[in-house]
Parts: C-alpha cells; structure tokens; sequence
C-alpha cells in the first residue's frame, strides 16, 4: 500500500476539462481513484451512461481521461475507457477482464490489465442490478464503483433505488400531504456480499486515506471488489457548493452511509460512526444543509441551528428510526465472514 | 507479432475520436500457436444448421471466449460450443452470461479489448430484441469482430410460435449490423466462415450477423463438408490483417464518448460508408472463398433460372430453404403455363444490395416478392425492392406476398398460387393488395 502522500503525487487519469459540477463528488472520486490506479498496470475503465460519463467523454469537447497530455511512452501508464448503456458497465469490465486474462494465460499478453467499472446507483442498481448482480456472482476479478447520488442525476434528480426516505425528487416530490420517496432504499451492501463480492465498501473521498486505500485494495483483489461511493450530489441534493466534502463526511458520521469496508474471509467494519446515535451527530444536521429535506428540517436564520418543521415531527422520528437500524444493519454486515 | 499472410490496408476513416496503439502488446501469433484443430483433413458427415455454425467458430483461432445464452432454436449452439471446448481443453473459454442483453454487453466489452479477435455468439427472435439496446451499439462501434448469428424465429410472444420465420432479424435490419441469409447446412457453415473477413475489412469494420431458419434449417440435418482448420486459417488471415486502431488493451483511447447532433451525423455517415464497402468486397471475398474452397461463396443472392438475357416475365425475389421448393417446381410451372419463370434468393439483406438486384429485375414483366415476415405494409423485402427499382425506367409492377409466416412451409401449391397472381401481373393485371397465402390458397 502507498502513503496517502505518496498517492497524492501520482498522476491521475482523471484529467481537467470535465462538465461536472464545480466540486462534485464524482470528480473528487476519479481524481483519487485515477491516481490510485497508477500502479504499474496498464488501466481500462468501463462506464455506463450516467452523469460521469456525459461529462467526461465528450466529443468533439474534452475528454477528460488520459494519464498525461499525449498518450505515455510507457504502456503501463496507458488508459483506456469504453462507455456504453446504463446497466452494461460490470459486464464489458468481465469481458475486458477475461480477454486480458485469456491472452495471459496463452502468452500472448505480458502485462495484464487493471479493470473497474464505474456506474451511478441508477446504473448500477436500477436498470442495471442484473448486471451487476451477476457479474459479481460469476466472481468476476474486476472492481465496480457504484457513485451512489440517490438519485437519477442525469435525467433530472429523479428517484433511484438508492434514495433515502422522505427525499424529495423530481418523482417523489415533496408536496402538500406528501413528505418525498416513502420507499426504503435498497440494502445494496448486503446484496453484493450475497451475491459473492470478495470486498464490499461504502466509503468516500471525504474518508480521504480510508477511501485511496480501500481502491487500492480493491485493484488487488482476486475476486470482485464493489466500491459504493456516497456522491453528495450538488444540483440534486440542493446544498451550497464548496460543502461536498463536509456534506459526505457528516452524512457518514451520522449514520446516512456510514463507511464500510468488508472483506470476504475477514469480516468488516463500520468506520468514524459509532453504534449508539448520542455519539453520532444528528441526522437534522445532515437533512438542514440539503433544500431535498426543507419540508422535515429547516436551519433558523438567526440562530442557524437545525429545526423540524411544524407537523414533521413524527416523519423526522421515523428517519431517525430508519438511520439506527441503517448502522445497526452495518455493524451486523461487520460481523459476517 | 503479425499473421504474415495478412495484407496492409489503409487506415479507414475514425470511429472513434482518440487512440494510440501500442505495437506488440499482444502476441497474436502466440494465439494462433495455441489453437488446437477441430479438422486437421476435410471431412463431411451429417450435421444440423447450429452444428454446422458451431464448428465454423470453432475452427478459428481468433475465437477464444464464446459467450451466449441458450434461446429456442439457436440454443444448439452454445450446446455444441461447450461440448467441444470441454472435450478439447485448453484456453478456450465458455462465457455463460445471465441474459442476452447481458451477451451482447459482453461482446462490446470483449471486442473492443482486442480487435484482432473474433467474438461469435447466436441468438434468436426476442433474444435479439432483448440485446437490442446494445446491439444498436455495436452496429455503430466499428467493432467488425463481433458476430451474432441468428437464428431466425418470429419475435412476437403473443402468439408464441418457436419455428422460424426471419421477422426477427428484418426487425433489426437498422441495428448496423451486415445481415446475411444462408439456407442449407453447407452455406451456413461456409458463411460463417466468411463473415468476420468481410466485417474485419479494414474498410467496412462492421459487425456481422449471419442467420438462417429456425427449424427448417437449424434443427434438419444434411450433408455437411468441413474444411481443416489450417485451411480456414489461411483463408481468414488473407482477409483480416491486424487492426490498425488501438483497443483497450493495446491502446490508450476512450470509446463510445458522448458527440453534439453536428458530429452525431458525421459518424453515422462514417458508418453508413463504411457498410456500403459491403458491395465492393463481398463479392471478392465470396469469389476467394469459391476458388479456394471449390463452393459458391458469399453473393448478394442465390439465383434460379435466369436466362442470359434476364428476361423473364416472372422474377421472384425470396430468401431461406422455401426457395428450394419454387426450385423444385420452376420449370413444371414454366412448362405447364408456358411462362418464363426465374428468381432470386436473397443473401445480402442488409446493407441491400439495390443495384444488383436492379440488373438483375430490370428485364422481369412482374416482380413476385416472397415475404415471411409479419409486417403491416407490403413487407420487408418488397419495400427494399421497391427501392432498388425505384431509379429504373419502366419498372416491372410487384407482386406482394406473405408466406411461410411463423416457420410454415411454403408449399408447391402455395408457390404455384403466388406465381399465379404474378403471372395475371405480367399479363396486364393490376396488383392487388398483399395477401397471406398458406397452402395453396390465399387468406
């Protein structure tokens, strides 16, 4: 494993010029992740339709992937990336992975390839749990990162499987009687464990060297690593830009999505969130940053502290219910091996 | 590094926006050394239509990861793929995926890994439907290595009906991928052969979709000669050099990005150029194939019974193994109604060869169009014909018909009731609205 420091000057793959928000989180995340895949092997990167990817791969526009302004002398540091449908990004990283390993295997291919897919939660967990689902039953030997923004980002803020209760979206909007998404999201950890994943995390570049050293121990893994990545979503959360970081740090602590790391053989563990809600920060702290969550919790303006509006006070108790048993859940994953 | 018997090729024009490659990073003469023959002599036995496409695969080297999912009829296929790679051993692998959408995923993943190899799978009716999403896709990648086989089965589930009819792969006809039609074991095994040196050329880098009937031609068996593997190896390398554009292992590139509508309509006229060069080398790689092989190679369609002037007074336009049958009655029909009666079977469905089917219909007085798949309008292969004797002079009028619809067979009787429809044509009858004919009468 390198030093947070030592990661931190290696090239990225991620290069500027990206649409992005200014301060999105999925950008934090390939800047990390595209220096933590310079390592020696040459990198390919798959990508389903999603935010990340119309922003990244642009053409005529830029193309903000590439270690490098020219392609590298040293094959090694090379960089491929292949987009295609929604759902399709863990099957065309097994196919690159299995082609790579083939050529290995014949001789034919000296230096074997680092593969990771990379979806958003819609991708990855809607029109695409299939995939994959089954890509990480077949064990495939691949990292998957899941940019978890709750939301359908690209099409507009709508629901996704991953939204948590009383969001409000563009399909599950707050209004009137109706207080956002009344559905609970699915439980996408558990389910890559079961489906056979040898490395599940949920963590974030806010946990900066739990998350560059998570991807790197994701890019050793011999079976299928899956890297859930809570994406504070600027646009479609509503906060304040600049707040990315500290928005994805407290949504962790507080028991939103706590960070995660499992591993097949060993066990898990939940990190930087305690088991009793005293010790957590409150959740209305987390919910008074985002315009998504203005019908349960309000910051007062002149004391700025956070307060649930008149009426939601059951709503807000059952969302407190809801993050328990959302840590509970996690330190029980912990304990299976 | 390179197969030596490849010939250089200029680049053709960009699929995709960016890339470098890295010149031998893959060995692909250490693939080749690895192969391990199917037929090491030429050999005929009796073998089915999935047999016979399965062994086509096999036998090449660029082949190396088989991935499907079994769907009625195709499903022999990959039954037969997994036996002889479980039996041979090796490198070879079976890629069981968990649905068709999912194959078809793989196939872009795989194929833009390494575009030297060759990635075959087969499919059928709502298994091509359910892969649609990304085969449109692929239709688009320059990624002329993939290959899906169809196995020809009508798409609707309301009614169910597992025999073959071609209404799946004509529903696809604008997926990008170059369609070809073969009927009879011999010229499907021969056309899988073919296909990837014409979706590899370096000009038309195009994926392909060989198919023929469910049924009628998958599941019958027949006469079957195969060739030894070396010999197959020789007639591909000639065709197929060493791609020149870099994949995702061998390259530093970034495929399938986002483009505006002015670009948007750069790369589909790239790719609507690219598969146009269908017409100039099929027929060269068909002609190859035939003095090498000693069969008939790829053609734009199978003919019967044209004399050398071409005038006929009834041309019929079909395709599939019913051909057989208006083969078989041709000339009792020609004697008995004192007609000249000739026709066409098609091959090439798409890109539609219009200007050879326009010579060769220029001199009919009627144009019978045999269609087996559902549609609402005249049918698929009328429309094609209508557009390739759109630009001609005085025309021959077309007779529409509907046959064989679901797998049926298409009987002499039911022949001899269409061609006599098309011989009131000939003899000055306007048309009528395209009718459904089914043994021997019209519905």
């Amino acid at each position: 494993m390198s030093g947070y420091k030592e990661i931190a000057l290696k090239e990225s793959c991620f290069r500027p010029g990206s649409t992005l928000c200014p301060g999105c989180m999925e950008a934090i995340a390939f800047q990390n992740v595209g220096r933590a895949s310079d390592n020696g092997k040459k990198t390919v990167f798959t990508i389903g339709t999603s935010c990340a990817e119309v922003s990244t791969l642009a053409f005529p526009n830029v193309v903000a992937w590439g270690r490098g302004d020219a392609p590298p002398d040293d094959f090694t540091k090379s960089f491929a990336i292949l987009h295609n449908v929604f759902e399709s990004a863990p099957t065309l990283a097994e196919a690159v992975r299995d082609v790579s390993d083939v050529l290995t295997e014949i001789g034919a291919l000296e230096a074997p390839v680092q593969v990771m897919a990379t979806s958003g939660d819609g991708g990855a967990l809607a029109i695409g749990l299939r995939s994959l689902l089954h890509t990480i039953h077949r064990r495939a030997r691949v990292t998957i990162m899941v940019l978890v923004n709750e939301i359908f980002a690209n099409t507009g803020f709508q629901y996704s499987p991953a939204t948590m209760p009383y969001a409000d979206t563009s399909t599950t909007p707050a209004a009137g009687e109706t207080p956002g998404n009344l559905e609970p999201p699915l439980d996408y950890v558990h389910l890559a464990i079961a489906a056979g994943a040898e490395m599940v995390a949920q963590v974030s570049p806010a946990h900066g060297k739990l998350f560059v050293k998570t991807v790197e121990r994701a890019l050793e893994c011999r079976g299928t690593a899956v890297l859930f990545v809570p994406a504070p979503c600027i646009s479609g959360w509503k906060f304040e830009d600049g707040m990315t970081v500290e928005l994805a740090l407290l949504g962790a602590r507080c028991g939103v999505f706590p960070a995660f790391v499992w591993e097949r053989g060993k066990g898990g563990s939940v990190k930087d969130c305690p088991r009793e809600a005293a010790e957590r920060p409150p959740v209305e702290e987390f919910l008074a940053a985002q315009r998504r969550f203005s019908h349960l919790v309000r910051r007062d303006r002149e004391t700025g502290a956070a307060v649930v509006v008149p009426g939601r006070e059951a709503d807000v108790a059952r969302l407190r219910a809801w993050v328990q048993e959302n840590v509970e859940r996690l330190y029980r994953l912990g304990e299976l091996k | 590094m390179t197969t030596a018997t490849a010939p250089s090729h200029p680049l053709p024009h960009t699929t995709t926006p960016a890339g470098e490659r890295y010149d031998g990073v893959i060995d692909l003469e250490r693939v080749k050394a690895a192969h391990r023959p199917l037929y090491t002599a030429r050999e005929s036995f009796t073998a089915d239509g999935n047999t016979a496409a399965a062994l086509a695969t096999l036998q090449m080297w660029r082949a190396l990861i088989f991935a499907g999912f079994p769907i009625t009829p195709s499903t022999k296929w990959i039954e037969t793929v997994a036996a002889k790679v479980a039996a041979q051993g090796g490198h070879r692998r079976v890629k069981l995926l968990e649905a068709e959408h999912a194959v078809a995923d793989y196939l872009v993943g795989a194929a833009a890994a390494c575009r030297d190899l060759i990635f075959p799978t087969a499919t059928s009716s709502v298994g091509l439907d359910h892969m649609t999403e990304t085969t449109r896709s692929l239709g688009a990648s320059g990624l002329g290595n993939v290959m899906i086989i169809d196995v020809y089965r009508a798409t609707a589930n309301f009614p169910l009906c597992i025999e073959g009819d071609p209404s799946d792969t004509l529903a696809h006809r604008d997926d990008g991928f170059i369609q070809i039609c073969a009927r009879g074991k011999q010229q499907i095994y021969d056309t899988v052969i073919q296909a990837p040196c014409l979706g590899m050329h370096p000009e038309i880098l195009t994926p392909t979709m060989p198919g023929f009937y469910g049924i009628k031609d998958s599941h019958r068996s027949a006469r079957l000669q195969v060739e030894p593997d070396a010999e197959i190896h020789a007639f591909q390398d000639g065709w197929i050099p060493p791609c020149t554009l870099p994949g995702l292992i061998n390259g530093d590139t970034a495929m399938g990005n986002c483009v505006t509508s002015r670009h948007f309509q750069g790369f589909k006229l790239e790719q609507k150029r690219r598969m146009e060069q269908v017409f100039e080398w099929l027929p060269r790689i068909g002609d190859d194939f035939a003095q090498r092989f000693g069969r008939p190679g790829l053609a734009f369609y199978d003919e019967a019974g044209w004399p050398a002037d071409g005038a006929v007074d009834i041309a019929v336009v079909s395709m599939g193994p019913d051909f057989g049958t208006f083969e078989a009655l041709r000339q009792r029909y020609e004697a008995t109604r004192r007609v000249r009666v000739a026709g066409i079977a098609m091959r090439l469905l798409t890109p539609f060869p219009r200007e050879a089917v326009r010579r060769r219909l220029a001199r009919a007085r009627a144009v019978l169009v045999v269609n087996q798949a559902h549609h609402f309008g005249r049918g698929h292969l009328t429309l094609d014909v209508a557009d390739a004797l759109d630009a001609l002079p005085g025309a021959p009028p077309l007779v529409p018909a509907f046959a064989g619809l679901g797998g049926a067979d298409v009987s002499s009787a039911t022949w001899e009731e269409m061609l006599d429809e098309a011989r009131a044509v000939a003899a000055g009858v306007l048309p009528g609205a395209p009718r459904i004919y089914h043994e021997g009468a019209a519905l």
